[in-house]
């Protein structure tokens, strides 16, 4: 049987913010539905993986792939209406408009049909609930994990067929760390793949199908929690 | 008379919220002062002459000609020039819109000489309510201003583009990777500031004579209430303009009129000293 | 001929104490200076107004620059601790405010009418017939003076410190070094050359008005130093002289043209010379210099 076709796909790519390259060499397949774990160190240069697979970091040399479409050369908001969604890691909102507002604004400009957006609409209302209560509410007034919350909400928006998540952890308390994996999960269940760059490799481990390790730019190591937990010494990855 | 004053400040204010509107939305966009709103507003006082007194039309007719006029050109000059420097430092757009100024104001300049020109309108005599005199001049421009303040403030709260041009000044990124293209808006962007810095061009040309410096007459002002109000702040552009109209006007019962755009300089120094976000813009000015 | 090839070196020359000045403040310093025709005009209304007193013109030259300089320090004192457009801005101002003042204030500046009669360096200590060319020789010398002194001043270790404070100023001041100090001053000092600028201005022309000051300075100064690349004062003299052979070789425009009229002539100059600085700032931002080396990524900015 053949594989099925990866939602995502990159060969080869190279990228950095001027004069050298940040990470190289960079060839990864995800699965549909899978969720795809990337960890490493600081500076491994995973924030720029995820940039550049959103859009906002320009490829060098290689390719990126979204099932048959190219993404190379798409600009971010093309890509969003192609199916990729970017979470970042902090401004991930805007403050000054109301959450309404936010989640508004992320479907207005993907040329999608008003039915589709409607649909899609209710649909993520009914996903984050604690989004739905306070739609007037400014959403610069929210709280840390409430905010990650409207992120994904807004990302969702556009029904992607995949999400990239950005340190989803970063700066929450181990509580409202668990309330957002826990989310992740649930939004994976109905068959969303989830790309995700994190530094809390505990919970990487758990959430994730398959793990990729970043060490100063070029993939270390790619494989599934099991075997990694099993095999590995990731200390000795990451500080190498 | 106080009251009489700060009646003509408000009302002058009301010409200098529309390219103040007009700058702070540029400056919220594409994250730069765009000098060349002086000039804008002198070509768009000129569409509107040549409509008037060549084309013989009424000037309502001819401030929507110049209206789209403008917009057009607006959205010309930025696929020029401004487009091409989109990645470069705010300063590089800085002095182009320099260079843009120059060639629009002297392109008028050109066309129609230096000799000062004025709209072919009726005279009308001036009203008096409760002792302070008003002329229709200023009737027209308090009610076309304002109609024009208002739809800007329901195309902002109220429509798809508004909300996005509000998320594309506020997060550039975030904008982008939620599926907003910028220079989609941008487009939209001059477009609007078109329309609204013609229309100022208009009720500047009815207040005094229309020659090649017309708007440079306003530049500093303008630039002052627009940081005032807080660049990238549309609402607070129109608080600062109506604010500084009044200052200005109230002033020149104490120094000489032509004085006036040293006030709003004294304004902007006064500004960047103690709030540089004025009255109602983000912390984010600093460097 | 002579006569003619000694008036344009005359204005290239004030055209590259300009341009010096805003080599040290925006190519070195990174600070936008678009009042430039308002400190020019300080500068040259201050010498006139002490060389008119009788005393004499060095005494001009340096109150010119003193004042051009405490002013150019007080504007950038105002916007230090803001983003780059907000000197910008201020300046721009700064230079409207002086317009005014000069234009309103009759009793001191002779409003519309300008003050005439300027004494000049040096007059009297030969003919009248050779005093252009003596004129020209000081200065010559003043400009080879400022470009010694701007040039020892880039490689000392105040003009490293400016430059270690453009590309990145938090790194700077964590070093000790007063950032907001070496800024002031190096602003200026480009005030300073502005004011010995105006003053040469006044002494060649003899005769000041408000007309001679007009923005399309401030373009022309910038467009000599982005022809030549930014920073680069070589590169300056360069962009210097083939702006002002633009300017005064469009002058004969006039009289190869008959159909349009000087109003007419005058504005296709300014045109031109709004669309250089636009289709240099485009095309070829590091001006007649060697190529500087602009960073890769478009989307972190290379900064020019």
């Amino acid at each position: 049987m053949t594989p099925p076709l990866p939602v995502l796909s990159t060969a080869g790519v190279a990228a950095g913010y001027g004069a050298g390259d940040i990470i190289r060499d960079i060839t990864i397949d995800v699965t549909p539905g899978e969720v795809f774990t990337v960890i490493g160190p600081n500076g491994s240069g995973k924030s720029t993986l995820i940039k550049v697979l959103a859009g906002l970091v320009r490829t060098r040399v290689g390719e990126i792939r979204l099932g048959a479409i190219r993404l190379t050369h798409l600009s971010a908001p093309q890509r969003v209406s192609t199916g990729v969604a970017y979470v970042p890691q902090e401004f991930n909102v805007f403050p000054n408009m109301t959450i309404g507002e936010n989640l508004k604004v992320s479907t207005e400009f993907l040329g999608r049909e008003q039915q589709a957006t409607l649909e899609q609409r209710e649909r993520v209302l009914a996903m984050f609930p604690e989004v739905a209560k306070r739609l007037k509410l400014r959403a610069g007034l929210l709280s840390g994990g409430q905010r990650q919350m409207l992120a994904f909400a807004c990302a969702m928006m556009a029904a992607p067929k995949v999400l990239l998540l950005d340190e989803p952890s970063a700066g929450l308390s181990p509580k409202l760390v668990g309330e957002i994996f826990d989310k992740i999960e649930t939004l994976n269940a109905s068959g969303l793949t989830v790309f995700i760059i994190e530094q809390n490799v505990k919970e990487a481990l758990r959430i994730g199908d398959r793990v990729m390790v970043l060490v100063n730019g070029s993939i270390r190591l790619m494989a599934t929690p099991g075997e990694i937990t099993a095999k590995h010494d990731l200390h000795k990855l990451f500080l190498g | 008379m106080i009251a009489q004053v700060v009646l003509n400040g408000f009302v002058t204010g009301m010409i200098i919220a529309l390219p103040a509107i007009a700058l702070t939305l540029t400056y919220g966009i594409l994250k730069f002062p765009n000098f060349a709103i002086g000039a804008m507003l002198t070509v768009g006082a000129y569409f509107a002459y040549i409509a008037n007194a060549w084309l013989h039309l009424p000037l309502v007719w001819a401030a929507v000609l110049a209206a789209v006029a403008l917009a057009i050109t607006s959205v010309g000059v930025d696929r020029l020039v401004f487009q091409p420097l989109r990645e470069r430092t705010a300063i590089t757009l800085l002095v182009a819109s320099m260079g843009v100024s120059f060639v629009l104001e002297n392109v008028a300049r050109f066309v129609l000489g230096n000799s000062a020109r004025s709209f072919e309108v009726a005279i009308a005599r001036p009203q008096r309510y409760f002792e302070l005199r008003v002329n229709m001049e200023q009737i027209y421009t308090a009610a076309t201003a304002l109609s024009a303040m208002l739809a800007i403030y329901i195309i902002l709260r109220h429509t798809a583009l508004g909300r996005a041009m509000r998320a594309v000044s506020d997060n550039p990124a975030l904008a982008a990777v939620r599926g907003i293209d910028r220079e989609r808006i941008a487009r939209w962007m001059w477009v609007i500031a078109g329309v609204l810095t013609a229309i100022a061009g208009v009720l500047a040309g009815l207040d005094r004579a229309i020659d090649p410096l017309l708007g440079w007459n306003y530049v500093v002002t303008v630039f002052a209430a627009a940081i005032l109000g807080g660049l990238g702040n549309p609402f607070g552009a129109v608080l600062g303009a109506l604010t500084l109209g009044v200052v200005e006007e109230t002033s020149t019962l104490l120094i000489p009129p032509n004085y006036r755009q040293v006030v709003s300089f004294c304004a902007i120094a006064f500004l960047l000293l103690a709030r540089p976000q004025g009255l109602l813009g983000s912390v984010r000015v600093k460097r | 001929m002579t006569a003619y090839l000694v008036t344009i070196l005359t204005l290239v020359c004030i055209a590259i104490i300009l341009g010096l000045s805003l080599n040290l403040q925006w190519g070195l310093c990174g600070m936008v200076n678009f009042g430039m025709a308002g400190f020019f005009a300080l500068g040259a209304y201050s010498a006139a107004l002490v060389a008119l007193s009788g005393a004499g013109t060095l005494a001009a030259t340096v109150t010119a620059a003193t004042i051009c300089a405490l002013a150019s320090a007080a504007t950038a004192l105002i916007s230090l601790r803001l983003s780059d457009e907000y000197l910008a801005i201020l300046t721009l101002g700064f230079g409207e405010v002086i317009r005014l003042v000069i234009l309103s204030e009759e009793w001191l500046t002779g409003g519309s009418l300008g003050l005439p009669g300027i004494p000049r360096p040096f007059w009297g200590l030969v003919s009248e017939k050779d005093y252009e060319l003596l004129f020209l020789g000081l200065l010559i010398l003043v400009v080879l003076g400022l470009f010694i002194a701007l040039e020892i001043l880039v490689r000392s270790p105040f003009g490293r410190a400016i430059r270690a404070v453009r590309e990145d100023d938090i790194v700077v001041a964590t070093l000790g070094k007063n950032v907001t100090a070496l800024r002031v001053k190096a602003f200026a000092v480009g005030g300073a050359i502005i004011g010995i600028a105006g003053a040469f201005h006044a002494f060649y022309l003899t005769y000041i008005d408000p007309s001679q000051f007009s923005a399309i300075i401030t373009a022309y100064t910038f467009m000599a130093v982005i022809a030549g690349g930014r920073g680069s004062n070589k590169g300056l003299l360069l962009g210097a002289a083939v702006i002002m052979c633009l300017i005064e070789g469009s002058r004969f425009l006039k009289d190869v043209v008959q159909v349009l009229d000087a109003t007419q002539l005058a504005a296709i100059r300014l045109i031109l010379i709004g669309l250089g600085l636009i289709l240099f700032l485009i095309y070829r931002p590091q001006g007649f210099a060697r190529e500087y080396s602009l960073k890769g990524s478009k989307l972190i900015s290379p900064r020019t």
